[in-house]
């Protein structure tokens, strides 16, 4: 495996300082114009928009709070540490593994349809990028159809090559999945460009709480208690006029 | 049933037939009441191939408080064989104040066999006005098909530590019904004209979705058990016709 920094890849280590390197290529991953279609899903969100459920600045940030420690940090925020680790210890059985059950929490089919198409593009977007033999052979796997290619798993297994360290990477995820579906409900709502500037800086307290809170969570903890985003996300595939895949 | 083990207070009936209907009709007993402190149920239930079996519970399965501080296991481990086909309706799961409970549930599955199956969690005695007054509830479903994890579904609720009032979660709801169907025969069943059918007045929400393979998930949220249940039977029943 490429590294670039072998001191910065223990996951354990949330005090871990980012190189330049690494902290620029994840600005770039997380980047608007990163072509991984992150913006066309609002996870859910929308249907809560159309029922008139989200229409304050305090409705959105409680959505974005439920969704972050009901159903991320206890989904893909573990399954990117983990995967992070399996990526480093070369451990395909697990990642493997990682990649089942990153499709079998999604119960909404939406959702894991969103987390397979965000995925697919992100592979395709950074795999002339470098040459990390283990994505390479990810990538192979999805190209041949043996696996599906959850954004999560992936996600985790580029962040172990980059030197970027798994807090980093886990941190970076959550705060830019909350800053999409902000971005989203401003055009949705629509709220003004300076009420999602405010709930995102609200919400910054929140991702790095969560974040540190990943750290100390294992696979036993995989869970969803976001229900009534859950049930969101299956209704959405029926609504009847809508901004966003899923 | 070729092959019956069983240990009180956990108690399977002798099995039923329904006229010329090659069902087998079995009734899950609990004798004791209810589980206590660090209580463990395992109920493992293994369908030969071509076998039909409808598994009803008896009664609710109430967890009482955790007075020691233990938690309350139960494991239910079923094997479905190729063509067999199960149905399995329970009652409800109440979690009395202050208990602590999991449930690990793990249904395998040949790629042409049938499970259709339901599960209701109460957030307490609530007539009593227990509610969410719980220490622990842990659900741990999943759902293999030839070896192949396509469904997990795992609720750790704390009541006192999350916001489970909040929304994008519970949001007030009382109930959680849950239906699971797996069939070679989902993939004819219309969802969508499913979904439009599904109640959602008097505190009812609901959402279907298709899973990976032939199956397809119902969620329900609701306010009034009642309602929910009677809901959810209509649901059941209509899927029971179609495959």
């Amino acid at each position: 495996m490429k590294r670039q920094n072998d001191d910065l890849n223990s996951h354990s280590n949330t005090a871990a300082t980012l190189t330049d390197t690494s902290l620029l290529q994840l600005f770039q991953i997380h980047d608007s114009a990163f072509p991984i279609g992150s913006y066309t899903h609002s996870y859910g969100m929308e249907t809560y928009i159309q029922e008139d459920l989200i229409r304050t600045k305090e409705d959105l940030i409680s959505f974005c709070t439920s969704f972050l420690f009901q159903n991320l940090v206890r989904g893909d925020a573990i399954l990117i540490q983990e995967a992070y680790a399996a990526a480093e210890a070369q451990d395909m059985d697990k990642l493997l593994e990682l990649e089942q059950l990153c499709g079998a929490i999604k119960l909404a089919k939406e959702s894991r349809d969103a987390s397979v198409n965000v995925g697919r593009q992100f592979i395709r977007t950074v795999t002339p990028l470098g040459t990390d033999p283990l994505l390479a052979e990810w990538k192979e796997r999805i190209d041949a159809k043996a696996i599906k290619g959850h954004y999560a798993v992936l996600y985790g297994i580029y962040s172990a090559t980059t030197g970027v360290s798994a807090h980093h990477a886990v941190m970076t995820y959550l705060y830019a999945t909350l800053n999409g579906l902000i971005t989203n409900a401003v055009r949705a709502v629509p709220f003004g460009q300076n009420t999602g500037v405010q709930a995102m800086n609200k919400l910054i307290g929140p991702v790095a709480e969560a974040a540190q809170l990943t750290a100390r969570l294992t696979l036993d903890d995989v869970s969803n208690n976001a229900l009534g985003i859950e049930l969101a996300s299956m209704k959405h595939e029926y609504l009847f006029s809508r901004l966003f895949i899923s | 049933m070729p092959h019956v083990f069983q240990q009180p207070p956990l108690k399977a009936s002798r099995e039923l037939y329904e006229g010329k209907d090659p069902t087998a009709t079995v009734y899950l007993m609990e004798s004791s009441g209810g589980m206590v402190s660090g209580d463990r149920n395992d109920i493992t239930v293994k369908l030969a191939p071509e076998s039909k079996v409808r598994l009803v519970q008896q009664s609710a399965l109430k967890i009482y408080p955790s007075h020691t501080g233990e938690t309350c296991h139960q494991r239910i481990d079923v094997e479905i064989g190729e063509g067999a086909r199960l149905e399995w309706m329970p009652e409800v799961i109440i979690p009395f104040i202050d208990a602590k409970f999991q449930v690990d549930t793990t249904l395998k599955l040949a790629s042409d066999s049938t499970v259709l199956w339901g599960e209701i969690i109460a957030p307490g005695r609530e007539k009593r006005g227990e509610i969410y007054g719980y220490e622990s509830f842990r659900s741990n479903f999943k759902i293999f098909i030839e070896d192949e994890l396509i469904a997990f579904d795992s609720l750790h609720f704390s009541p006192r530590e999350q916001g489970l009032g909040a929304v994008g979660v519970l949001e007030g709801a009382m109930y959680i019904g849950s239906i699971w169907l797996v069939s070679p025969k989902a993939d004819d069943i219309d969802v969508r004209a499913l979904q439009e059918t599904l109640r959602i007045e008097e505190g009812l929400q609901a959402g279907m979705t298709r899973l990976e393979g032939n199956a397809i998930h119902c969620r329900w949220l609701g306010q009034d058990q009642w309602t929910l249940q009677k809901e959810m039977k209509r649901v059941y029943a209509k899927l029971a016709e179609l495959i």
